[in-house]
């Protein structure tokens, strides 16, 4: 713990980091408090508090998804399921968002602040940063000597320039770099290592930012379909302003001996501009990249192809229906498709999973026809290969197969992400395993020619340097080939 | 084979730390035969003497843990081999593995900085998540599609598993930093002391939280195609980084150096194990463990 004389004396000599004394805060703008407000580190601290409780709100509180927020009638459904576990505080909660903390007004502020906190400290100490790397003078003040947190003295009876030589011999034994500064009767020595880790708090500082710049940019520029389905042998085309389609030619699963899904994976080719650019297979955890557009296998299901044909014989339809969707009960799977000329919108509705379904039996299909909001025609059931007539058309339900559910994300920001994930790894290790070391050592001539080093190191504020000076001092002591003058004057003042 | 060997090894590692638990109680606790070696002033290091029956308690106790962590080892080496994947599958491995974790991170410490005091508290909660394994089901379950990229998720889990560690050694030395007011216990290390064991074990673990969560992004962005989704796991990990983040921070400040630092400490320790546990209550993509 360091006392406050010491505090002031190790500030003292940060040289520079610390800049103008504080002036009184009602003769400054506002803008001006806030730019203060914003590079002081305790309120840098307070934010990364804050951040962290509400994070951790987020994490406890159940957080609706995405997809349901976007969906009044799912959203209504979410709450009152959540209702079931809040009660009475489901709806302060849901005012509150917390069902939605991450994208909340709040979460957003403080991140905002947070990089604004980031930015304005950053902005407001590399110049004392710079200068400590850069511009430490070689001689300081004999007084600090005496008054640096760790200092020790020796005696040589070595001239001047040979005890200097040994000192700078045994700074740079331990990777110190060592400048000096001779004079008639002294040699100043100043040694540092490691000095460009201290730019390693900027690199971790702007790495958040950069996550934070990579995030925005994914928002702005990218897009994502979490539930892109294409079925077998049929083509998509992806939409979200892109000429991108996707064709399904095969979609495969398997199974360990015992039941769980070992592998899912679909064979695609995917068309630009209507022109073949890329085939190949996406599986669970290689996806499928093209353009910047990542396409990714999450799910799989039912599908029906199925044939409409007029009364004259006419095909009017073929396709490969994927049943991706779910009836309004939430049972049964369900897949539509119009047919324009006509102006009819027909659904493909298979059997419920599990046991018997009473409706549907498994392996058929049920179809329902309707124009605008009303049916068409009965509904018919139909066993695979056969066909029935509704609303005048012939529908033939050809066989059962498959569709691939894929996830298509295109963000423009990972890259920066990856690079900011980079930077904030390598500033770490910068900073904790390569911490900046100073030393400064005066060697002085006496008047019977022998000669007094004396070392001294500053108290770093985030470490105990005790071990690094006992370790440097002993270095020196053996360079010299003697004990510390004084017994006393030899220990650390901690 | 392998997974008995596993199993032997497991209990025979949760019976010695046992023993070594109740054996670092009783060399250390009151032990009045500790004493100040080293620098003058607040960065003494204490040794205990060496001789006494207290003495050879602690040297056993020293013993009973590196052996236990020789066995945690084999247990999780017999476990990868019969599984064919790192310890991430499910509770029972990833228990084991954080168990490991911090006794490897313990020993550490205790070698490094002759700070056996910690064991108090670091070692408890290592065999009461080898306690804790006990209890879960540890049935060799084939991996589902998503987590079939072994080299990644092995790395995931082995990097987190060592910043816990590490943040458990961080705990115990702020429990004992609180416990050990105005340094007047003369059986427990010096406040400063304690503090800078405190940092140190964070300067490991944060960085390595940080890796966890890159590697975990990455994962996710092959698997999911997104490398954040605000999964519980996820916001978790996020806010425990925070809190340490806020450590390092506060350490060098006024106001906030020694005690509120120290609770700092004890805070990220308790969203540590909430990141650990934690989808045990809330679900998400980290269900199975």
């Amino acid at each position: 713990m360091l006392t406050a004389p010491d505090r002031r004396r190790s500030m003292a000599s940060e040289a520079g980091s610390r800049s103008s004394a504080r002036r009184h805060l009602r003769d400054v703008p506002v803008a001006g408090r806030i730019f203060r407000l914003l590079a002081s580190m305790k309120f840098a601290l307070v934010l990364i508090l804050v951040l962290a409780i509400v994070t951790m709100i987020g994490t406890v509180v159940d957080q609706v998804p995405q997809g349901v927020l976007e969906d009044q009638f799912a959203y209504a459904k979410w709450l009152s399921r959540a209702h079931e576990r809040y009660g009475m505080w489901t709806s302060p909660f849901e005012r509150l968002q917390l069902f939605n903390v991450f994208h909340s007004l709040v979460f957003r502020a403080l991140l905002g602040m947070l990089a604004a906190s980031i930015v304005i400290c950053t902005v407001s100490r590399w110049h004392g940063i710079w200068n400590t790397a850069f511009h430490t003078p070689t001689r300081v003040p004999e007084t600090f000597f005496g008054h640096a947190r760790y200092h020790v003295q020796f005696e040589s009876s070595l001239q001047v320039s040979d005890a200097a030589a040994r000192v700078r011999k045994a700074l740079r034994g331990s990777r110190y770099h060592v400048r000096a500064d001779v004079d008639e009767t002294t040699v100043a020595l100043f040694g540092d290592r490691n000095r460009l880790s201290r730019f390693g708090t900027f690199l971790t500082h702007l790495a958040l930012v950069l996550i934070l710049i990579g995030a925005i940019a994914g928002g702005l520029w990218g897009f994502k379909d979490p539930g892109f389905v294409v079925a077998e042998g049929s083509t998509r085309d992806l939409g979200m302003g892109t000429n991108i389609s996707v064709r399904l030619d095969h979609f495969a699963d398997e199974y360990y001996v015992d039941g769980p899904p070992k592998d899912y994976r679909s064979d695609v080719v995917i068309f630009d501009d209507g022109r073949e650019v890329k085939q190949g297979t996406i599986r669970v955890n290689s996806p499928m990249r093209y353009e910047g557009i990542a396409f990714h296998q999450l799910f799989y299901g039912q599908a029906a192809v199925m044939k409409v044909q007029d009364a004259a014989g006419n095909t009017v339809f073929e396709d490969n229906i994927p049943l991706a969707a779910q009836t309004s009960d939430g049972l049964r799977p369900v897949g539509y498709f119009e047919i324009p000329t006509y102006g009819l919108t027909a659904f493909v509705i298979g059997a419920a999973p599990g046991p018997e379904d009473p409706a549907i039996p498994a392996g058929d299909v049920r179809v329902e026809v309707y124009k605008g909001d009303s049916s068409a025609g009965s509904p018919a059931n139909l066993i695979q290969g056969t066909a029935a007539t509704v609303a005048g058309l012939t529908f033939t339900f050809e066989r059962e197969s498959r569709f691939t559910g894929l996830k298509v994300v295109k963000d423009p920001g990972v890259n920066i992400i990856w690079v900011a994930c980079g930077l904030l790894v390598a500033g770490m290790v910068a900073l904790f395993y390569l911490p900046p070391r100073r030393l400064w050592a005066l060697c002085v001539r006496r008047p019977d020619g022998t000669t007094e080093v004396r070392v001294a190191m500053p108290a770093q504020r985030d470490f105990a340097m005790d071990g690094e000076f006992e370790r440097m001092s002993g270095k020196v002591k053996d360079a010299l080939g003697g004990a510390p003058s004084d017994p006393e004057e030899g220990d650390t003042h901690a | 084979m392998p997974e008995e060997l596993s199993q032997f090894s497991f209990a025979v590692a949760l019976a010695t730390l046992a023993t070594a638990v109740g054996l670092y109680v009783l060399s250390i606790v009151g032990n009045r035969g500790l004493q100040a070696v080293g620098a003058s002033g607040g960065m003494a290091l204490l040794r205990p003497a060496d001789h006494g029956p207290r003495a050879a308690a602690g040297r056993y106790a020293t013993l009973l843990t590196t052996n236990a962590f020789v066995f945690l080892s084999a247990a999780l080496v017999a476990r990868a081999v019969a599984t064919g994947h790192g310890p991430f599958a499910n509770m029972f491995e990833f228990s084991l593995a954080f168990s490991w974790g911090a006794v490897a991170l313990f020993l550490y410490f205790e070698f490094r900085y002759q700070m056996r005091t910690l064991a108090l508290f670091v070692l408890p909660v290592a065999l009461g998540l080898l306690v804790y394994a006990t209890t879960v089901p540890r049935d060799i379950e084939p991996l589902v599609p998503a987590l079939q990229n072994n080299l990644l998720l092995s790395t995931h889990v082995a990097v987190a598993v060592l910043a816990y560690g590490a943040f458990t050694v961080a705990f115990a030395a702020a429990v004992l930093y609180l416990i050990q007011h105005h340094d007047r216990i003369r059986w427990l290390p010096p406040r400063a002391k304690l503090d800078e064991i405190g940092y140190r074990a964070v300067l490991v673990g944060f960085p390595m939280l940080a890796l966890v969560i890159i590697l975990g992004a990455v994962w996710a962005e092959i698997a999911w195609g997104t490398y954040w989704s605000w999964d519980p796991k996820e916001t978790a990990s996020l806010a425990t980084w925070l809190i340490y983040g806020g450590y390092l921070h506060a350490r060098v400040m006024r106001g906030w150096r020694g005690q509120r630092s120290a609770l700092l400490l004890i805070g990220g320790f308790g969203a540590t194990l909430l990141t650990y546990y934690g989808n045990l209550f809330f679900g998400g993509m980290h269900s199975y463990a």
